[in-house]
């Protein structure tokens, strides 16, 4: 669905490079995570992706158009969901919705089944420009759907969402994948990409660290832990100690043996830890 | 279609926002003040300080036949505070300078209004001053010309003119003719010329005349700010990306912008000029010069919005782009400055036209020619405006 090679990207005439030289594929029906700290290529990777910006040097076809020539028709079969919320505020969610509908040649979801599917029945008729932040982010998140995308770009799709709302849009992402959508999620929240993703791309400076499957990178980087919190001299002590180390192992037995032991369970590492201890960097 | 759909969504858009109302509320404003505020037909307020240089006698003489017809009449005296006053008079033809002191003091001088012989309306007002030392102290105080009449040693009538000293060269000349070239001399100038009489050739009155101007500040210019200020709105919103991700394309997203500013720039024009125009106009050659000539300056607009990315940037060019263009104003209202270099401002065929338009006797090609003219240059602009544009959809 996307192939990307030798892809690079400047902003200004200075030999900067916003992104250097990534190449990465996109299977059908694939969710690809393409996780990294602000300021990492992410949005400009994406940028190039998506048309908003003119492809310098590489080879990038999408949704199967090469994207160096104009294909205007290739967005009948992508959706976008962009990070900042865009939407007109002088128009209400559903005229929001209508008008975009007819911007598209092929068959368009109903606006109203959208506004409900992102909870947002009952304001309809609302100006869009009085809706919360979250609110807003709801309503862009229901326009990438309204073509019924093939391909769907999410950027960030749930930061800056409460709990409950992130969640409800997780599960939206889930459902439309399952059901066959191939999914370019662009985020620094690993939790979600851990969540969402069948591949995770680990991009810094511009450059892909690694691509791989969220469980092989756990398997491959990391850790079986074991978080103990005992008594000792009235005290309580807590200690985090690796299945994997002789060392540790013995220790898990000594403080069992010896102390009233209050907690004991067992951590996996995070993709977040994996992220941090394959790059060096944070995620912030 | 998408364009369809697209402009609706943007009149929508325009009728919930404040630019539409103050385009809207502006052209209803106007039409009060060009309505209530402007006569039609002005009585003139204009004054001449004159000193008789003559005996009273000759005088009476010279102005009996004027009052007999009517044409001259003597008023209540005017009184004027004169101030106290430092100055220096220079005769141009002597080269000599010479300086007045005066103190404060209150001047009662007799006064004549003089109307049209035809239509018997008032004219100007002349006030009459006991000396001519009184006439060159009110000139310079009044600012204004003072004509000192005499009689030469051959009797006949002379005058001596006190200038301000920035009055053209050409203004100058004319004085000097009309004084100092015998009758029949200017007789044989005057029918050594070829005069070609425009045929029904009706001026404005003075309310009809301020239409073309009005016209062109709440079409092509307010349509000029209008583009920029719609595209940084979207801007900010974010919603041109958003635009840019669907199968329509830019062109049609800009098209939808113009049309809105065309439609209001229709409605807002049309507000003032039929109340005030009547049926006089040629109004599918006033429809087509100011749907053509905002399309030219509302492409302008949007194109100049690409080199920016925010609207507080683009008032230095706003700024110098609107006084420029407001220059061939000057040559509309003071015919006699009318240079080469202002009929290159794109304002100065669109404020001609929108005249001839105005008159009864139109000239219709001089019309076509620019609007053809505006509508070449609004394609190019708009064809470069969209180039531009989508190279920095991103910004």
């Amino acid at each position: 669905m996307i192939s990307v090679k030798n892809l690079s990207h400047s902003y200004g005439n200075d030999r900067k490079l916003a992104v250097k030289n990534i190449s990465f594929e996109v299977e059908n029906g694939e969710t690809f995570g393409f996780l990294g700290p602000s300021g990492a290529g992410k949005s400009t990777t994406q940028g190039i992706l998506t048309g908003l910006l003119k492809l310098q040097k590489g080879d990038v076809s999408v949704a199967g158009y090469d994207i160096s020539r104009v294909h205007n028709e290739r967005f009948n079969t992508i959706g976008v969901s962009f990070e900042q919320s865009n939407v007109y505020s002088k128009l209400t969610a559903k005229e929001n919705l209508q008008f975009y509908a007819k911007l598209f040649d092929v068959p368009t979801r109903d606006p109203m089944e959208l506004i409900h599917l992102v909870g947002l029945l009952g304001k309809e008729n609302d100006l869009a420009g009085t809706f919360s932040k979250g609110m807003k982010h709801r309503l862009t998140f229901a326009r990438s759907m309204i073509n019924n995308p093939e391909l769907w770009f999410l950027d960030e799709p749930t930061t800056g969402l409460d709990p409950a709302i992130a969640a409800n849009i997780k599960d939206i992402i889930k459902e439309k994948t399952t059901a066959g959508t191939t999914a370019f999620l662009t985020t620094h929240n690993m939790f979600i990409a851990d969540e969402l993703c069948d591949r995770v791309a680990f991009i810094i400076d511009g450059e892909i660290v690694l691509i791989d499957t969220p469980s092989s990178l756990k398997l491959q980087y990391g850790q079986k832990l074991v978080v103990i919190t005992y008594l000792k001299d009235d005290q309580v002590v807590k200690e985090t100690l690796k299945t994997t180390d002789e060392k540790d192992r013995l220790r898990i037995g000594e403080v069992v043996n010896l102390y009233e032991v209050q907690t004991m369970h067992t951590k996996e590492a995070t993709l977040e830890e994996i992220f941090i201890q394959v790059t060096g960097r944070g995620l912030v | 279609m998408k364009l369809l759909s697209s402009y609706i969504k943007e009149m929508k858009i325009a009728a919930r926002g404040f630019y539409f109302y103050i385009e809207i509320g502006m052209a209803v404003i106007i039409l009060a003040v060009l309505l209530f505020a402007v006569n039609e037909f002005p009585t003139s307020s204009a004054k001449e300080f004159i000193y008789y240089d003559m005996s009273k006698e000759i005088k009476s003489l010279m102005l009996q036949e004027e009052l007999d017809d009517g044409t001259l009449e003597l008023a209540e005296p005017t009184q004027i505070k004169m101030k106290a006053a430092l100055f220096s008079v220079k005769n141009k033809e002597t080269n000599e300078t010479k300086t007045y002191t005066y103190d404060e003091e209150i001047y009662h001088l007799d006064t004549y209004k003089v109307f049209d012989q035809k239509t018997g309306k008032l004219q100007k007002t002349i006030i009459e001053t006991g000396s001519e030392d009184d006439l060159i102290r009110l000139a310079w105080q009044e600012k204004t010309i003072g004509a000192a009449v005499g009689m030469n040693e051959a009797g006949e009538a002379s005058t001596r003119y006190y200038l301000q000293g920035y009055e053209t060269a050409r203004f100058q000349n004319l004085l000097y003719i009309l004084q100092n070239e015998s009758p029949a001399t200017l007789q044989a100038a005057m029918d050594g010329m070829t005069i070609t009489k425009l045929e029904n050739a009706e001026l404005l009155n003075t309310r009809q005349s301020l239409v073309p101007l009005l016209v062109v500040l709440m079409g092509a210019l307010m349509g000029f700010f209008i583009a920029i200020a719609y595209i940084f709105l979207d801007k900010d919103e974010g919603v041109i990306r958003a635009y840019a991700v669907t199968p329509s394309t830019v062109w049609k997203y800009l098209l939808s912008k113009l049309l809105v500013i065309i439609t209001t720039v229709i409605v807002s024009s049309s507000i003032f000029t039929i109340p005030v125009m009547g049926a006089q106009p040629h109004y599918l050659l006033f429809y087509t010069l100011l749907i053509v000539s905002s399309f030219a300056f509302s492409s302008l607009g949007i194109l100049i919005a690409t080199f920016f990315d925010s609207m507080s940037k683009t008032f230095g060019a706003l700024y110098v782009f609107l006084i420029a263009m407001m220059l061939p104003a000057f040559s509309y209202y003071v015919p006699s400055f009318d240079p080469l270099w202002l009929r290159f401002f794109p304002t100065y065929p669109l404020l001609q036209g929108m005249k001839e338009i105005m008159m009864k006797s139109t000239d219709v090609n001089y019309v076509l020619l620019f609007s053809g003219v505006y509508l070449a240059g609004g394609i190019f602009l708009f064809l470069f405006a969209n180039l531009r544009f989508k190279k920095t959809l991103a910004v």
